[in-house]
């Protein structure tokens, strides 16, 4: 069998389900529809999605959330299994709790999160309050500051769901650094996070790359937390909007065959942004590779 | 021959499905040639699959949606013309069907479908926390001034109940407000489509009222942004005097889903400054005709919608089956028919009623006017839960500007969509 | 593998020098990680056995006033649970297998054969990673409900599901880095014995794929098993005996009382959870061996 015919099945699928839908995606960006005909709308969808005031708070509100799951849910996961692999006991059962709400549906997740979030009678809010704290409205915060809490909020309910993919993946890396550049690091006199900074991050610098470039792409498509968190993923004063919560509002929250095909120039639009991000950070990357 | 209609009800919805399946089994007996194939699902319509399913053209050959569907299953040029089809032999109660149900299937002079569930909105009471507070619940209140009132003296029970609620999120504030607004006499939208017209006396009136509660009274609680469940939940755990809602919220979700008991609710009117609601935000759904229906699946199509969602004593109005299935029997809804018809199915609903009608007769009396839903709805009760919100949750909430700045994007709403 | 047993950040040395900090502070992490991670799961699952009136009340309760554990089988019976976890398994390890056979064989030709245009098929696969599925949902179905050039309609089938699974760019990624990582002289050595591509394959490098193989298989397996949307388009309402689990509880939460609903949802995260519970070391291994160097 030639090379070409082992690559055969997955090609037609892609083709079929990706890459043809793709295109016809790209198409109706470009169309309209009304009363049953479907004709040529040249630029004039995008040129609404870009008069939209909620088009430039969406893309503000991506970046937010890009920027805090970098820094909540990329370094949390890096430092949590530091954390295991320093541990010579339960490191299986530990292992499994982290990985744990990977498992669970979406849905059953997001609305337990829901409960503990309520302002009143949340569980969060209930155990600052025993503890003398001021509470927080978490996700029904108004405030539309960088960074907001509702952003924070949903950025938490989203680490706690998916961190386990990375912490165990992370964790698997560092159990290939050899021992030995930690013994010649304390040699020279090195303490805790002098041995993080030049050793295991310098030896798990691919892996990290790699996974951050992932999470960068995956947050910017992140759906359902906000979905489900804020009811429709708008939150107060639109400040958990992402530009995927408003590609599905124009799709399917709005009502009007018409707003599809701005859904669909919006669609067209994150590609590019993220087609461009990915190309430039990969091309940036390659240089400094081994 | 075959028709498939959907919205049926699945199997995890027993007494529905099996009530459903006598009916099928029934009409195929009656019309020895139709084949009715039903795609159960519930709910009825996700707006996911509905798009999806209109772009593909592959809707079923009778097929479920929204009034507020119109245009755009107009738009994807999926709806069948059944005009010639529909007269007065082939739909028996077609001159007693209310005219705003069917001026919904209607685009210009051309029909495209039946409706089959017409519903305006009403207070919600709960008897139980009236008689607690020392009120009739045989009296709802009528006027803003007496839901203040009887708010207050609910909030009073203590134990975190509260007097009134209202929505403020998932574009449900919107859309409360907006039948809040039709109750007062006010407008959403001007009658040319063309403008806001809720910054007005009659908008700020409620808006108003609602705020007096939440921040005088303290009748509201202090947890906002909720959208549609959670009154229906408070409903049934007896924390919630009273909120607004169509009549099936009451047998459809706080009884079956939520847990209440039936005989603990009432309606009055929607609440108005005067005590006379000037309309009432309605909706309803009906059936379509794909596109590619055969002339003789259409004529089908009728006949199983009038035998199952049109005729008094039949189908889904077979009141004694469902009094014998333990379906509550009795409530204000749909409100489908006038004049005879009517007649009939009144008569009918009484005499297999299992609860009491005098719970529901203010609402049912006040006649409320169907005021049909506004151009672009979901976009503009989008824009309207915002000041829903504030209005709930800030105390310095300043209404006239919260209203004029909502008009604005309305009409950027309104004029994009040319 | 060999040389990372040795020591981490922290040597045994110092470890045992630290004997009781260490303790104090491994009870403190696995205290607190099983708050964090188990804590919200005992309020899915102890919803499920309240009655109605307790399940919807606002606040909710910490421990059930009374505890119905009829809540679950009437969960079970009402909501269908049993079919629908045989669908859903039928559907999960269908594609599952599409996915082994196509998948695989795709990683190792990109990876090992270097077919013409290669580079430019695998670019374009790892592209489709920047699409949030949103986006696609509805040129997918309308694609699914009439294929180009073979006009065929596959709602409701299962092939709606298994075969948009197969097109998994990360899947593929993680395959070929591992193909990558075989070291050339096992595969020349069976090149010289006059094996064939395929015979290759089978005999030398799948049985060393064991732990990779492993954790593609989990991702997929959970990938079917959470996904919601996709179901509901394709699945929903065509053909009620074929619906996944996601789908039906969905259905049922507009019908059933609320405690069932949560019951039922709490039912149906158990599978994914006892799957990994079991295979979690392969999986683990298959995340150290060789995938991910450096």
């Amino acid at each position: 069998m030639s090379a070409h015919g082992f690559l055969i099945g997955a090609v037609l699928c892609f083709g079929f389900f990706s890459w043809y839908p793709i295109c016809r995606e790209i198409v109706m960006s470009f169309q309209k529809s009304r009363l049953g005909v479907t004709s040529w709308a040249g630029l004039s969808n995008y040129e609404r999605i870009f008069r939209d005031p909620t088009f430039w708070t969406a893309w503000k509100n991506t970046l937010e959330f890009t920027v805090l799951a970098l820094i909540i849910g990329y370094a949390v996961p890096f430092f949590v299994a530091i954390l295991l692999n320093e541990l010579r006991h339960a490191k299986g059962y530990l292992r499994c709790l982290v990985y744990l709400p990977v498992m669970l549906p979406p849905t059953s997740a997001l609305l337990l999160f829901a409960y503990f979030y309520d302002p009143s009678y949340g569980l969060f809010n209930d155990v600052l309050r025993h503890l003398h704290l001021p509470v927080s409205q978490w996700v029904q915060s108004p405030g539309t500051g960088l960074p907001s809490m509702a952003m924070i909020s949903v950025v938490i309910a989203a680490t706690w769901m998916n961190m386990g993919g990375a912490t165990l993946i992370y964790l698997a890396a560092l159990q290939n650094i050899p021992g030995e550049l930690y013994d010649a690091a304390e040699l020279d006199g090195a303490g805790l996070f002098r041995k993080i900074r030049h050793v295991t991050i310098p030896q798990t610098r691919l892996i990290l790359s790699m996974l951050l470039l992932l999470q960068i792409v995956a947050t910017m498509q992140m759906f359902v937390e906000a979905f489900i968190l804020t009811n429709g993923g708008a939150g107060v004063n639109n400040n958990t909007l992402s530009v995927v919560n408003l590609i599905y509002q124009y799709a399917f929250a709005l009502s009007g065959a018409s707003n599809y095909n701005s859904a669909s120039a919006l669609g067209v639009v994150l590609m590019l942004v993220l087609a461009v991000f990915s190309g430039g950070y990969l091309w940036l990357t390659r240089q400094t590779d081994r | 021959m075959t028709i498939s209609v959907d919205c049926a009800p699945p199997a995890s919805a027993p007494q529905q499905h099996k009530e459903w399946l006598e009916d099928v089994a029934l009409f195929e007996k009656q019309n020895p040639n139709i084949t009715v194939n039903s795609i159960f699902e519930n709910p009825c319509e996700v707006p996911a699959s509905f798009t999806a399913m209109l772009k593909a053209g592959n809707e079923p050959n009778v097929f479920y949606t929204y009034f507020t569907d119109k245009n755009q299953v107009l738009d994807a040029g999926q709806a069948a013309d059944i005009t010639s089809y529909v007269n007065s032999k082939t739909v028996p109660a077609l001159k007693d069907i209310v005219p705003t149900a069917l001026a919904a299937v209607t685009a210009g002079k051309t029909l495209y479908g039946l409706p089959t569930v017409n519903y305006t909105q009403g207070l919600i009471i709960n008897r139980v926390l009236f008689k607690q507070a020392g009120l009739n619940p045989d009296q709802p209140p009528t006027t803003w001034a007496e839901v203040e009132q009887d708010a207050k003296a609910i909030t009073k029970l203590g134990h975190g109940i509260f007097g009134y609620g209202d929505y403020s999120a998932g574009n449900n504030g919107g859309w409360h407000f907006s039948s809040e607004i039709d109750a007062e006499g006010g407008h959403m939208i001007n009658s040319a489509g063309t403008g806001a017209a809720f910054n007005s006396d009659q908008g700020k009136a409620v808006l108003q009222a609602l705020h007096q509660m939440r921040f005088v009274d303290h009748s509201m609680s202090p947890t906002q942004q909720l959208a549609w469940g959670t009154l229906q939940k408070q409903m049934a755990a007896n924390k919630l005097g009273m909120y607004i809602a169509a009549p099936d919220d009451i047998y459809n979700v706080i009884v079956p889903q939520d847990g209440g008991n039936i005989n603990d609710y009432g309606m009055g009117p929607l609440p108005s400054t005067s005590g006379t609601p000037a309309g009432s935000l309605s909706g309803g759904n009906d059936y379509m005709f794909a596109k590619r229906d055969t002339p003789a699946q259409i004529e089908a199509g009728i006949k199983w919608l009038v035998f199952e969602n049109l005729t008094p004593g039949v189908g889904f109005y077979n009141y004694a089956r469902q009094k014998a299935d333990g379906f509550p029997v009795g409530f204000p809804e749909p409100q489908m028919f006038t004049g005879a018809t009517e007649a009939k199915q009144q008569q009918l609903m009484t005499k297999s009623a299992t609860v009491n009608p005098a719970y529901f007769s203010t609402f049912a009396s006040a006649h409320e006017l169907a005021m049909g839903e506004p151009a672009d709805a979901q976009a503009v009760y989008k824009t309207l839960d915002p000041v829903m919100l504030e209005v709930l949750t800030n105390p310095n909430a300043n209404i006239s500007q919260l209203l004029s700045t909502a008009t604005g994007q309305v009409n950027q709403i309104l004029a994009n969509s040319g | 593998m060999a040389d990372s047993t040795d020591r981490s950040l922290i040597s045994a040395a110092q470890l045992n020098r630290h004997r009781v900090a260490y303790r104090v502070v491994l009870t403190l992490i696995v205290v607190i990680f099983t708050l964090i991670f188990i804590g919200p799961l005992y309020f899915l699952f102890s919803d499920g056995l309240k009655s109605t009136q307790e399940a919807v009340q606002v606040p909710p309760t910490l421990v059930p006033a009374h505890v119905h554990p009829g809540s679950y089988t009437a969960a079970w019976s009402r909501v269908g649970l049993g079919r629908l976890l045989v669908n859903t398994l039928y559907y999960a390890f269908g594609a599952l297998a599409l996915q082994l056979v196509f998948d695989v064989a795709a990683a190792y030709s990109l990876s090992r054969l270097r077919p013409v245009l290669g580079n430019v098929i695998f670019a374009l696969m790892l592209a489709t990673l920047m699409i949030p599925a949103t986006v696609l949902v509805v040129p997918q179905y309308v694609t699914i409900a009439d294929l180009p050039l073979l006009h065929l309609n596959l709602i409701g089938s299962p092939e709606a599901i298994w075969l948009p699974s197969v097109a998994n760019a990360f899947n593929i990624f993680l395959l070929k880095r591992f193909f990558d990582s075989i070291p050339g002289d096992l595969l020349s050595a069976a090149a010289i014995d006059g094996a064939s591509p395929l015979r290759t394959l089978r005999s030398v490098v799948l049985p060393i794929s064991r732990p990779i193989i492993g954790v593609v298989s989990i991702f997929s397996l959970v990938a079917v098993w959470k996904d919601f949307l996709w179901p509901l388009l394709v699945e929903y309402g065509y053909n009620p005996n074929r619906e996944t689990l996601n789908v039906g509880i969905f259905e049922a939460a507009s019908t059933t009382p609320q405690n069932l609903v949560l019951a039922a949802s709490a039912m149906a995260a158990v599978p994914t959870l006892v799957f990994f519970l079991i295979f979690q070391r392969n999986i683990l291994s298959g995340l150290t061996a060789g995938s991910l160097k450096g």
